[in-house]
């Protein structure tokens, strides 16, 4: 009977008839569950978002274990550009510069910190939140025409939630946009849909930095009269009750027109797109 | 051994589209070019679907649909409705020409980007509660309409269709 059945079902036409039935299911098959996701992205169910956690997680990591050697690859490329690079002794003497005036700074700025928490105890004033920071690292980064995402490899199971900044060397990179299990999708402030208050202290001008995509960052909703220079440094302000205020962002780029009320601001970011290994986040301190 | 490379050249399509898919920045973005991005992966589901209509099935369509979705925080399924589009939109419009030319096949990318482009923004304002930017869509399309003949032209010289 069995074999009857074998010998049946390997007879080109009928193998040929199953396939074709198998596809008209198949369309219509995928097709509702593709809609059934869909619909399921409105839904507030705990078991739904749970299940999309363990999907995407699944898919974070396959992704990460498939990308692997390829990085690996283009790694070994840059390291051996690198090896070969013979101004690296000049570049070793710079840097050694730059650090030195670098702890200068940093010990100046602690004078000012220990000046300030001094006045701000005469003062009365309390401290805001203190943050602590988690290190993540980056394990996919995708940009598209309207997202830039990155990847990371701690979720839930580290405190994670929606909003958190992150940053790399106290340089704002972005905010935290939707947390899995055990990794989390981070918006770069570059992306279309970031928007982040942000203040310019040396002018006293609050604003709004919104993504523009692959052509950086924009400052929008500038007080009218505003006149900013190439230069000025923005921080984050802290207005929104989530993003820790003072992370620096960037400088201000200016276009060339003279009409103030048409000039618009664009912003050179802190850190480099694609360089990004990773990054901390900043967590409340309970 | 002739099988055995005919296998992997079968099999080369389908790991080029995954690769394409999974690291969309560093293929696309940074190699070609720096400015708007080509829709490569909407061109070689047509191609693929335009020439030869069982290489990608719809199976292999709908699973890296979700993995692109996932990956970019685009809303569940969205990719995967317009893969099976694009390629269903490719295959019928290829049976409906009696002769297939290479303006033929344009027109027919054209109609088949500009549909699954229409429903994946439909999709998006219904799913996803943010602005959505219309100018960079319209960007998208135009430069994947100039860049498909160099794509097909490279796709030709390996696949021989």
């Amino acid at each position: 009977m069995s074999q009857n059945r074998l010998a049946r079902s390997s007879t080109p036409g009928v193998s040929a008839l199953q396939k074709t039935i198998s596809k008209k299911f198949l369309l219509p098959f995928y097709i509702i569950v593709s809609f059934l996701f869909l619909f399921s992205e409105k839904s507030d169910f705990k078991a739904i978002r749970f299940l999309k956690a363990l999907i995407n997680d699944g898919i974070t990591y396959s992704v990460y274990a498939v990308n692997t050697p390829i990085k690996l690859i283009s790694d070994l490329g840059r390291s051996a550009r690198q090896y070969f690079n013979f101004n690296i002794v000049l570049e070793n003497k710079k840097l050694k510069d730059q650090i030195e005036q670098l702890y200068a700074e940093k010990r100046e700025l602690q004078f000012f910190k220990n000046e300030n928490d001094n006045l701000k105890r005469v003062l009365g004033i309390k401290n805001k939140d203190d943050y602590v920071s988690i290190y993540a690292k980056i394990i996919h980064e995708d940009t598209n025409e309207f997202a830039k995402n990155l990847i990371l490899s701690i979720g839930s199971n580290e405190g994670i939630q929606l909003g958190q900044a992150i940053v790399l060397n106290n340089v704002y990179l972005g905010k935290i946009s939707e947390v899995n299990l055990f990794s989390s999708k981070a918006m770069v402030v570059t992306d279309l849909n970031s928007r982040v208050p942000v203040v310019i202290p040396s002018r006293g001008v609050n604003a709004i930095l919104k993504g523009n995509g692959l052509a950086g960052s924009q400052l929008l909703f500038l007080p009218q009269n505003a006149v900013l220079e190439n230069n000025d440094q923005i921080y984050t302000s802290g207005s929104d009750g989530v993003i820790k205020e003072g992370l620096y962002i960037g400088k201000i780029v200016a276009d060339n027109k003279k009409d103030i009320k048409k000039k618009k601001y664009s912003v050179d970011l802190g850190f480099k797109e694609h360089q990004l290994n990773y990054v901390s986040v900043l967590k409340v301190k309970k | 051994m002739s099988s055995t490379l005919e296998k992997i050249k079968f099999y080369s399509a389908h790991i080029i589209f995954v690769l394409i898919c999974i690291n969309d920045s560093i293929f696309i973005n940074t190699w070609i070019a720096p400015g708007p991005i080509i829709n490569i992966k909407y061109i070689l589901v047509f191609y693929f679907s335009f020439f030869d209509k069982g290489r990608f099935s719809i199976t292999f369509l709908f699973l890296i649909g979700l993995i692109f979705d996932s990956l970019q925080g685009m809303p569940f399924g969205m990719t995967s409705i317009c893969f099976i589009l694009l390629s269903i939109l490719a295959a019928y419009l290829k049976q409906r020409r009696t002769q297939i030319n290479f303006q033929n096949e344009f027109i027919a990318f054209a109609i088949s980007l500009f549909v699954t482009q229409i429903v994946s923004i439909i999709i998006l304002n219904y799913f996803l509660p943010i602005p959505f930017e219309y100018l960079l869509l319209a960007i998208n399309i135009i430069v994947s309409l100039v860049f498909y003949p160099v794509i097909r032209t490279l796709l030709k010289v390996f696949y021989h269709y």
